[in-house]
């Protein structure tokens, strides 16, 4: 009854509490609201509709990134409460950190009045899900679009577009005039255009879908599809086409992706077949262990990975080896690549010789016991990986300056396949430079022309043998530091390259450096073409081979026929 | 000639020996695990021959199987499919065990399926399949189709994804379950055109294959990933990835490098569990989904009771060859153990170790309260069990974002689905 009695104050009552609730959401800072959504942990759909309360700004953009790479993490209080925190970039001696209180931004003090220092790997970071991380991207998105980072803003920009918000034109409008980045301008544009698909007017739409149209807009694609499904008259016909047009778009792209992938295919096969076209084109060793010279370029690259990291603990026969690491981070971790790329060369070519100097050398003059004996050490080296780094594949991650892209008219171009063509042309050019230019290479000329003539005239065949052999090897090991980048480091991944590299010395004639080259980037390109024109991956493959078994009938010494005038063949 | 006498002589020599070797004991029962410890399949068996040496342990600590103490016949597969008949052949005529633990890819549970049916014989296959099987002779604690993959594409469908590209190593269990995941798709109204990778027919035009498939040890995706780039450019897209163990390094890394995020673009993958995790660059898998029907991360009391003592075992464990560091808990492993106490309540119930009446004990529904939560067995030899979605970490662990309860398993599914009119 009492509350009966209460009523009349009731608006009043809810007006008060209306006013304080308003105040005290109007106190909150972005802060405090993404503290209060951190401790709330497991509730995704609570985190969510707190993070939605939030106004984008910069500080917002940072804290949100922030939790997104893991580095807002929850404390136990010691009274069991918990409270999120950040800690700062400066760490202590004892790699500690000194621990902020998210909510206020101020350090936290421990029993004594003194700043709190914390060791990151001790604490739990604060976890998200993708339902999450694609709220904070709407909230981030909002505030890229006046980031001075042009990735962020283009980003922002896109998803923009894809909301078909019309009511947003005159804030993309406004972004349009102030931008000065080509490529984002032309998101812009699209963007507005997409968004101008959702208006009443059909001029509007019409206008809309040309410029969609000459852009050749692929992310309008399926917008615009529906768009003629659903409409009649001019506007079916203006998207109609808008999506000629963009077809016409995509077939350039297509068309242009398909060489710019055919050339990194084929700068694959060269880095993994230039090595055998040395040592069994050059000097007729048929080595089947020049896979295995691949994976000890890959594993020496995960090892000096490991040693820029945590370190590498590997017990092989039972010897526990101890590897400790660096623990580097940053830039300076992603440059453990660049310091990989001449050790898995040196190590290589130090395995060649080791190899050349117990078994090759005295199989010189026997082709075949060479191709067994090389196959037998391909096995041991093998298991001699098993043994070493377990039978399981190693992680060699990418570091970050080779996993991005660059787009250019919607075609894309990754780093890492830019990379590896620009590393094949290197590697070539350092080959012919050392075997056209240098007193080393006219010796290994020489002897890999007529040995016992080489001989007669005073070269010391042997060493040069030798170190022709580390160099082939050197070369495989430098394929391995770089396929490590692209797929699978373990035991067997000689095994997957090996074929592939005979086929591509074979295919340009044994003996002859520039016969691999382009039989590399012919079947690299065949291979990509017909994956494109067929749209299977295993078909193309079919065809490629055989096509080379019939030009191997047509010309059984390959594209590059070396004549040599040793009596010997 | 000679040769071949003296080898016979040796052969039924070794025979005779293993022969008398096998006398059994009365206190204990046999039990076969048929899994691969050498070749291709070994690093993925090797840890389910671990796990049921555990769940053994761990029975036979606690009295036994009706009174009786397992003892386990292991035998090597060897990754050989017709190898995997031979052996269980011997398992069930020679070694009369009671039941097999055993088999993970579809192939060799194909190969040695006539073996079991001729002796009446009792296999448990642990690992996800692709339905359109139902032998009395197997009980499948495996994933069926409905168990894994529909819910994955329902959860993505509510998450308001439109498009779905299908990609595939090339074998049955990717292509029969693309096929589901068509009819599947097409029954909720997601229109042909989006769905991505391909479509193969037959002469009347009957789509045989759903989806773009890769050899197995396939390394270059580039062509693919461009694909489906172009295919995500509207947005609304995902990939849902059949492609089998290592397979998943190039396609994964060349994903990231095209700038395909899991945010932009999703992929669901089914062969991904914690225990393959490990070979794989978590970076780069980061925020990706998998959907399994166990995850190390269930946080319920008897799941942490479970990794902590399968941990202990491990480390004190004198079995050859088990490795002892950075040792994870996946799906079929725990389908596995979840197996092995379905089976010791089904023999407790019947009373006997005889294959029919074990078989009807599991058929008239027993549960247990696995890691996972809790199974059932059902009429059709499947098994009811709780689904999960989770998305990669960079540890290599999965957070869970969705629990789909009490799934039945559901091995007929092909053409039960009907597009919608």
């Amino acid at each position: 009854m009492r509350f009966l009695k209460t009523h009349r104050f009731l608006p009043l009552l809810t007006a008060l509490s209306l006013f304080f609730s308003n105040a005290h959401a109007q106190a909150e800072t972005p802060r405090q609201i993404i503290a209060k959504a951190v401790l709330l942990e497991d509730k995704s759909d609570d985190q969510v509709a707190l993070l939605k309360t939030l106004d984008a700004s910069t500080e917002v953009a940072s804290l949100l990134t922030l939790w997104k790479e893991g580095g807002i993490f929850l404390f136990e209080k010691p009274d069991q409460s918990k409270v999120a925190i950040i800690l700062e970039s400066e760490k202590d001696a004892a790699d500690k950190q000194k621990a902020l209180l998210l909510e206020t931004g101020l350090p936290i003090l421990d029993g004594e009045g003194k700043p709190l220092h914390l060791l990151a790997s001790d604490l739990t970071a604060a976890e998200t899900d993708s339902t999450l991380r694609e709220t904070m991207k709407a909230v981030l998105d909002l505030s890229g679009l006046s980031s001075p980072d042009r990735k962020a803003r283009l980003q922002a920009v896109e998803t923009l577009a894809m909301e078909q918000d019309f009511s947003r034109i005159p804030l993309l409008q406004k972004g349009l005039q102030k931008e000065t980045d080509p490529s984002v301008q032309h998101a812009f544009r699209e963007a507005i255009a997409l968004a101008q698909l959702k208006e009443d007017s059909s001029e509007t739409k019409i206008s809309a879908c040309r410029i969609l149209g000459t852009m050749g807009s692929i992310r309008s694609r399926d917008i615009l599809q529906s768009l003629s499904k659903d409409s009649d008259g001019p506007v079916q016909r203006a998207a109609l086409e808008a999506l000629q047009k963009i077809a016409l778009h995509l077939q350039k792209v297509n068309t242009f992706g398909t060489l710019f992938r055919g050339l990194s295919l084929g700068s694959v096969l060269l880095v993994a077949a230039l090595g055998l076209a040395v040592t069994f084109g050059l000097m007729g060793v048929i080595n089947m262990a020049h896979g295995e010279m691949i994976a000890v370029g890959a594993y020496t690259t995960y090892v000096v990975q490991c040693v820029f990291g945590a370190g590498l603990q590997v017990s092989p026969f039972g010897i526990a080896l101890n590897l400790p690491g660096i623990k580097a981070t940053g830039w300076f971790y992603d440059c453990y690549f660049i310091l990989a790329i001449p050790l898995s060369f040196l190590t290589a070519a130090f395995a060649g010789i080791l190899l050349e100097r117990t078994v090759i050398r005295f199989l010189y003059r026997r082709p075949l016991e060479s191709l067994l004996a090389t196959w037998g050490v391909s096995l041991v080296v093998q298991q001699l990986f098993r043994l070493t780094f377990g039978a399981n594949n190693v992680q060699v991650s990418s570091p970050s300056w080779l996993s991005g892209s660059w787009t250019l008219s919607d075609v894309s171009f990754g780093w890492n396949r830019v990379f590896v063509i620009t590393f094949a042309a290197a590697i070539v050019i350092g080959v012919f430079q050392l075997l056209g230019r240098t007193p080393l290479g006219l010796l290994i000329r020489a002897v890999m022309q007529n040995r016992s003539m080489a001989a007669c005239m005073g070269v010391r065949t042997q060493r040069v043998n030798m170190f022709t052999f580390g160099l082939g090897s050197g070369l495989a090991g430098l394929a391995g530091a770089f396929l490590s980048q692209i797929g699978n480091v373990g035991p067997s991944l000689g095994q997957s390259y090996i074929v592939d590299a005979f086929m591509t010395v074979v295919v340009g004639g044994v003996g002859s450096l520039f016969g691999t080259i382009l039989s590399a980037v012919g079947i690299g390109m065949t291979d990509q073409v017909l994956q494109q024109v067929l749209g299977n991956p295993v078909l193309g493959k079919i065809l490629v081979l055989a096509a080379i078994i019939l030009f191997l009938q047509w010309k059984p010494a390959g594209l590059f026929v070396t004549r040599s005038r040793s009596l010997e063949s | 000639m000679k040769i071949l006498h003296t080898s016979a002589r040796a052969l039924l020599a070794t025979a005779s020996i293993a022969f008398t070797a096998t006398a059994f004991g009365a206190d204990t029962v046999k039990v076969g695990i048929l899994h691969s410890l050498s070749g291709t399949m070994a690093i993925s068996e090797t840890s389910l021959r671990d796990v049921l040496l555990y769940t053994f342990d761990e029975i036979n600590a606690k009295g036994g199987v009706a009174g009786k103490k397992i003892e386990p016949v292991v035998v090597d597969g060897a990754s050989n499919w017709p190898l995997f008949a031979e052996k269980a052949k011997q398992l069930l005529e020679q070694d009369k065990c009671a039941v097999v633990f055993g088999c993970w890819t579809s192939v060799s549970r194909k190969s040695v399926l006539p073996v079991f049916e001729k002796n009446n014989g009792l296999l448990f296959y642990p690992v996800q399949y692709e339905g359109e099987e139902e032998s009395k002779n197997v009980f499948y604690t495996a994933e069926a189709v409905n168990q894994q993959a529909t819910p994955a594409v329902d959860y993505m469908l509510a998450k308001g994804k439109q498009k779905f590209y299908l990609l595939g190593s090339d074998y049955v269990y990717p292509q029969t379950t693309n096929l589901v995941l068509l009819e599947y798709l097409l029954s909720k109204g997601v229109p042909i055109e989006n769905i991505g990778g391909g479509f193969k027919k037959d002469g009347s035009g009957k789509i045989i294959s759903a989806g773009k498939y890769t050899p197995f040890g396939h390394t270059d995706y580039q062509q693919i990933v461009s694909e489906i780039k172009q295919f995500s450019a509207g947005g609304k897209a995902c990939v849902i990835n059949t492609l089998n163990g290592d397979t998943n390094v190039p396609f994964f890394k060349e994903y990231a490098a095209a700038g395909l995020t899991a945010e932009s673009c999703p992929v669901v993958s089914f062969s991904i569990s914690e225990d393959e995790f490990r070979a794989l660059p978590a970076k780069q898998l980061v925020g990706q989904l998998g959907c399994w029907t166990y995850f190390q991360s269930i946080k319920s009391d008897a799941n942490k009771k479970f990794v902590a003592s399968f941990q202990d075992w491990l480390k004190t464990s004198k079995v050859d060859g088990v490795k002892k560091e950075g040792r994870v808990t996946c799906s079929p492993m725990v389908l596995s153990y979840d197996g092995v106490y379905l089976w010791k309540a089904a023999v407790e119930k019947a009373g006997s170790f005889e294959v029919d009446k074990v078989r009807a004990a599991l058929q008239g529904g027993l549960s247990f309260e696995g890691p996972g939560g809790k199974v059932t067995s059902q009429k059709n030899m499947h098994m009811t069990k709780n689904v999960f979605i989770g998305e990669t970490k960079a540890d290599g662990q999965f957070k869970i974002l969705k629990e789909y309860k009490d799934v039945v398993g559901e091995p007929w599914l092909k053409g039960t689905f009907k597009p919608k009119s």
